[in-house]
């Protein structure tokens, strides 16, 4: 097993150690399910009229996306304590030396603690996915626009990952690095929404914002604009982390 | 000290933090089966200095070589053959003492059978049996420590850096520490660093004295104590005179009718003056090195170049 995988497994292990993953997983479990009850029970009163219509929007577009969508602010406000103790907590904890005096780069630690955050907010998202699922045991689901949405929230939950990550390099203190990644992932989520209450509708701006991004996903379009800013976001999030680190090393 | 090639050679190693100079022209070596004591006040540079042997650190100028290589340009070379302890034990609190050993052991590069084996030798070697599934983070200090250097040898390394391993221990873990790493002289070179001079004296061949980023004594421990004092308890109130008779007494000073610190003549040893008090029926009951002589070259270095007004 490589540096990667094991300081990854070792994040895992940690956090399901501690009541923090289990109560994170338990709550938005339940928040989710009484959002998806909600909503399926009000599609299946208002299901004989929408099969009158034309075109009417299914069980997809009323009850899997919006859950899907109402995840996505979750994940705002999730990511930031997922993330927080990642480098933020082994420099408190006094544990970093362990991970530097073995010889690993810090592009491998970098890494390594991106994919131990992100499997817990993978899960959790795995874990919402799963309810609209399982209504294809007695209908047909859009499963092409529930498999874009789910792509979306992975690489939208994977740069606010690797935003939090980089936060977490930046102090030695987890609830600083908390409130850094809530505050830049939040502008980078209503950056667009924002400049257009200020009369301000900028392509750059719009581009730079990643709901502008995620909403084609959760329309069932797989846009490779939006895949390569993701992609973008979270790999430049990760190179500055890694740089950061490599500077924490020559601290005394 | 040991002649065969060196495990550790530390050259002419600088070391600037945020452009104050922290270390300078620092150089020693270490063999396998020797301890360095790197003595020095808070401040002295220890750290900085375990921490470029240990490869956190590169130098700005000078090198580091383990076992004749460069570990920052060989980062394989730190995984295997440096185990390091620092000051603060560096272990998870959620993680049981095994799952520790066990994740410090994979990242070390040990698998399998090989990981599982290392554990439990570590475990056995620090005397971690009845800890070994309580969490890190219920540990006390004492047995804080005793993981850390069980993550430091486990993987076998030539090389093992200590910083401080016995601050804040109460005297008995301190003393079972002493004795941890007198075992682990026997198959690695180790480097310690303390300001505790009893500790130096108790586990350590060699000595560096540093003082403000520079090694102003390097030397065997031995070779000090030929110049140094011995302190005697006897059964019998002596005087001076008595002692100065014995062979290889260079003078003898009384601290109490029975108890005398002595010193000896060069190539005369302790030994032969313990033969000499039992020949002349002097009843010889505690004869040791006397910390002074230490204490006196580390006071020299360190007190006489405290900044004015703190060396009164």
């Amino acid at each position: 097993m490589s540096a990667i995988w094991l300081i990854a497994r070792n994040d895992w292990r940690r956090q399901f150690a501690q009541p923090f993953a289990w109560v994170v997983l338990a709550l938005v479990g339940a928040l989710a399910a009484w959002q998806f009850l909600l909503a399926l029970d009000m599609f299946l009163r208002h299901a004989p009229r929408l099969g009158a219509l034309p075109d009417a929007p299914g069980v997809t577009d009323l009850v899997a996306v919006p859950l899907l969508q109402s995840l996505s602010g979750v994940l705002l406000l999730l990511v930031p304590l997922a993330t927080m103790q990642s480098i933020a907590g082994e420099r408190r904890a006094h544990t970093l030396p362990l991970l530097l005096a073995a010889g690993v780069g810090s592009s491998r630690i970098v890494t390594g603690k991106f994919l131990g955050a992100y499997a817990l907010i993978a899960s959790i998202i795995a874990l919402v996915v799963s309810m609209p699922l399982l209504l294809q045991l007695g209908t047909e689901l859009d499963l092409g626009r529930l498999a874009a949405a789910t792509l979306g929230l992975l690489l939208y939950s994977a740069a606010l990952t690797a935003i939090g990550i980089l936060c977490s390099t930046w102090t030695a203190h987890p609830a600083l690095a908390a409130a850094a990644t809530l505050v830049i992932g939040s502008l980078l989520v209503m950056l667009d929404a924002g400049a257009r209450m200020q009369g301000v509708d900028n392509e750059l701006v719009n581009w730079l914002a990643m709901s502008s991004h995620l909403a084609p996903f959760l329309r069932g379009i797989v846009s490779s604009v939006a895949v390569t800013y993701f992609v973008l976001v979270t790999t430049l999030a990760l190179l500055f982390a890694a740089r950061r680190l490599d500077s924490l090393r020559t601290r005394a | 000290m040991n002649d065969s090639a060196p495990v550790l050679a530390l050259t002419r190693a600088s070391r600037r933090l945020s452009g104050r100079l922290i270390v300078e022209e620092v150089g020693f070596r270490v063999g396998r089966g020797e301890v360095l004591g790197l003595l020095g006040i808070n401040g002295a540079g220890k750290s900085t200095t375990l921490r470029m042997i240990a490869g956190l650190l590169a130098p700005d100028a000078g090198d580091v070589r383990i076992n004749g290589a460069d570990p920052y340009a060989q980062p394989a070379l730190l995984r295997r053959e440096v185990g390091y302890l620092p000051e603060d034990a560096p272990l998870y609190a959620e993680l049981t003492v095994s799952e520790y050993l066990d994740f410090c052991a994979r990242l070390r590069g040990l698998r399998g059978n090989a990981a599982a084996a290392a554990v439990s030798r570590a475990i056995e070697r620090c005397d971690l049996g009845e800890m070994r599934r309580r969490l890190c983070g219920l540990l006390s200090k004492g047995w804080r420590q005793r993981v850390g250097l069980a993550q430091a040898i486990l993987h076998e390394p030539s090389l093992i850096v200590l910083d401080e391993p016995a601050s804040g221990l109460d005297p008995v873990q301190a003393l079972r520490l002493r004795e941890l790493i007198a075992r682990l002289r026997e198959a690695h070179a180790v480097v310690l660093s303390t300001h505790v001079l009893s500790d130096v004296i108790a586990c350590c061949d060699t000595v560096a004295i540093l003082h403000q980023g520079r090694v102003h004594h390097h030397g065997a421990l031995v070779d000090l104590d030929a110049r140094a004092a011995l302190r005697v308890r006897v059964e019998r109130a002596l005087d001076a005179s008595d002692w100065l008779g014995v062979p290889g007494v260079a003078s003898a000073h009384a601290l109490d009718p029975h108890t005398w610190r002595i010193t000896l003549d060069e190539g005369s040893d302790s030994a032969d003056l313990a033969a000499a008090s039992a020949r002349l029926g002097f009843g010889l009951q505690e004869l040791r090195t006397d910390a002074s002589a230490l204490e006196a070259v580390f006071l020299r270095i360190s007190a006489a170049q405290a900044p004015a007004g703190r060396a009164a």
